[in-house]
């Protein structure tokens, strides 16, 4: 049992005919291999483009011509290569600050913190939009497109806030700056050949360092403060002067009203007295009497009365009166 | 025995693949080149291409020839008026003769130290020249294409090109940061009670104004009243002569008798035979 066992892949291993057909078979293995080998080198050549991209195709490292988005074809390595660039994507800079994640940033102190024209510290967050205008120039002529276009925005920025004042930047300058301050940045880039066109300058927030703030609002408080008084003594003027003109038509009315009253009374009693004295006239001496006694009568009528008729006695009668009292 | 031909095709292509590499190079767009030959300099290349060398004996050493940027950190450097300036600048540099540079730098590294000392130098020497304000201001591109001259005048040589020196941040040490918030801070105080103030008057102001508006419309006012009771009292006046002086005697004669009856009504009276209507009483008549 042994024995056979050994003897079976002896026998295979010199078996009658073996040694040429492994031959072929090897010899077409090879050609299958090389043939594999040399479609694979060239379909190597194959290279996608994004619809958001271009490819740069270099023959033997030099810069030949561009492509468009879809399915390429180069040269494979060495002869040709390509190098796909994002062009259509907008890309940023954060200057001040760096959005943590979507709708969470955080402020960089040391970034913000500029010096203005009058001596003043401002804090300034700005955000940088850009695309890439000439991808060949982004991709031979730049090492990295980030920091050339963060680092001379920053410089760029802090010029303009250098030469002009806190309050203007706070209020008026805000639009000139950016606008100023995306132009300069353009140039500059331009003359550095980066092949970078600048989309959009956006100041963020601009505002006094935090450590002042509290000073800064202080002073819209005192604006308003001073709106409300001056509102509060308008009100006062509005209330009194109306009053006041009430007040004075009234003292003229009054007087107008007495003046007439005067007049009317002087009038009904001037009336009753020719009224009286035509009646007189008729009968002089009559009615004089008449009244006389009439107005005795009623003054004496009403009052207590000591009669005396005897002229000496008057005197004691007074006597008597004042021990009274 | 009709695929014997291709171990030995298979073999030349491989030898080929191992060997041609030795006889050529490829300089891409981003790079430039010096090719030495037992250490020294046979050639410079800054064009990108497809290029030959002798195998074995010749050696490529590349470089980018890309613009980079270096970033200076931040150094305390001093106006001429012995103020504190923190700036922090960046070069932008390029290698435009490989051949110089290879002959002066060993590395890339130390490229980096030659520029950092070069520009910080220069910024250091032509700030400090110039007054705090000066540098502070916005006005200081004119003074950085000075220095980028002159970084560029002695970068030249190590094969260099310095194409911009700019700085990044031009601040205030923390300790002087601080006087300056101190400073801004009691500005804006008197700021505010300057507004404060300001309210105050125009308030007054108007107060004032209303108060003496109604003033002279009740003075006004009163002058008229006047005017009129004085009128209303003369035409009375005139009514009542008019018609008394018809008759003095018996105007006299009856006002007396009203008087009589509104004053004396209350009084005790004695009355005696002095008079007429007593003694007339008292005589029986």
């Amino acid at each position: 049992m042994v024995d056979v066992k050994i003897e079976e892949p002896e026998d295979n291993f010199t078996g009658g005919g073996g040694p040429k057909k492994s031959f072929l078979w090897s010899g077409l293995f090879v050609l299958l291999v090389i043939v594999a080998i040399v479609a694979v080198y060239f379909l190597s050549g194959f290279f996608l483009v994004g619809p958001d991209q271009v490819g740069l195709i270099k023959r033997f490292g030099k810069y030949t011509n561009t492509v468009g988005p879809g399915l390429g074809y180069h040269l494979p390595f060495p002869f040709e290569s390509v190098v796909v660039v994002d062009t259509s994507n907008l890309r940023k800079q954060e200057i001040g600050f760096r959005t943590v994640r979507t709708g969470t940033y955080q402020t960089l102190a040391n970034e913000s913190l500029m010096l203005t024209g009058d001596g003043n510290i401002v804090s300034v967050e700005m955000v940088i939009q850009y695309y890439v205008g000439d991808p060949a120039k982004l991709a031979f002529n730049i090492v990295d497109d980030g920091d050339i276009v963060k680092f001379t925005t920053e410089s760029v920025l802090r010029e303009e806030v250098a030469s002009s004042t806190i309050d203007s930047i706070l209020t008026t300058e805000r639009d000139t700056i950016s606008i100023r301050t995306a132009e300069r940045v353009q140039a500059e880039l331009e003359r550095l050949g980066t092949g970078i066109l600048v989309k959009n300058v956006f100041l963020q927030e601009v505002a006094p360092p935090k450590q002042v703030i509290a000073a800064f609002d202080d002073v819209n408080s005192a604006k308003q403060d001073k709106e409300k008084l001056i509102y509060e003594a308008e009100k006062y003027k509005n209330d009194l002067i109306p009053k006041a003109e009430g007040e004075a038509a009234q003292l003229t009315r009054v007087a107008e009203g007495y003046a007439q009253e005067r007049i009317l009374n002087a009038e009904g009693e001037a009336d009753r007295f020719l009224a009286i004295l035509q009646e007189y006239e008729k009968a002089a001496e009559v009615t004089r009497t008449r009244m006389y006694l009439e107005t005795l009568a009623k003054v004496l009528g009403e009052a207590s009365k000591t009669v005396v008729l005897d002229q000496s006695s008057v005197l004691k009668l007074l006597d008597l009166e004042g021990s009274e009292r | 025995m009709k695929y014997k031909f291709i171990i030995p095709i298979a073999i030349v292509v491989i030898v080929a693949a191992v060997v041609l590499p030795s006889f050529f190079f490829i300089l891409d767009e981003t790079e430039q080149a010096v090719v030495l030959r037992f250490g020294e300099i046979r050639e410079s290349i800054t064009e990108a291409g497809l290029y030959t060398k002798t195998p074995f004996i010749d050696s490529v050493r590349k470089f980018d020839k890309r613009i980079q940027i270096y970033d200076v950190d931040a150094e305390r450097i001093y106006s001429r008026d012995k103020k504190t300036i923190l700036t922090d600048t960046f070069a932008l540099w390029r290698i435009v003769d490989p051949r110089s540079f290879v002959e002066t730098m060993k590395s890339e590294q130390i490229a980096l130290t030659r520029i950092d000392d070069i520009v910080y130098s220069h910024v250091r020497n032509t700030f400090g020249k110039l007054d705090y304000d000066d540098i502070i201001s916005g006005q200081r591109t004119d003074v950085l294409d000075e220095i980028t001259k002159l970084a560029a005048n002695d970068m030249k040589d190590f094969g260099i090109e310095i194409i911009s020196v700019r700085v990044k941040r031009a601040d205030l040490p923390d300790e002087n940061r601080n006087a300056v918030f101190e400073r801004m801070k009691s500005e804006r105080m008197q700021e505010a009670s300057l507004i404060r103030a300001e309210g105050n008057r125009e308030a007054q102001k108007l107060r004032a104004e209303a108060d003496k508006e109604a003033q002279i419309m009740m003075a006004t006012a009163q002058k008229e009243a006047d005017i009129i009771i004085g009128m209303g009292d003369a035409q009375a006046l005139t009514i009542y002569a008019d018609a008394y002086n018809r008759d003095p005697d018996f105007y006299e004669f009856m006002k007396r008798l009203e008087v009589y009856e509104e004053t004396l009504a209350d009084a005790n009276y004695i009355l005696g035979p002095a008079m007429d209507f007593i003694d007339k009483f008292s005589r029986g008549e």
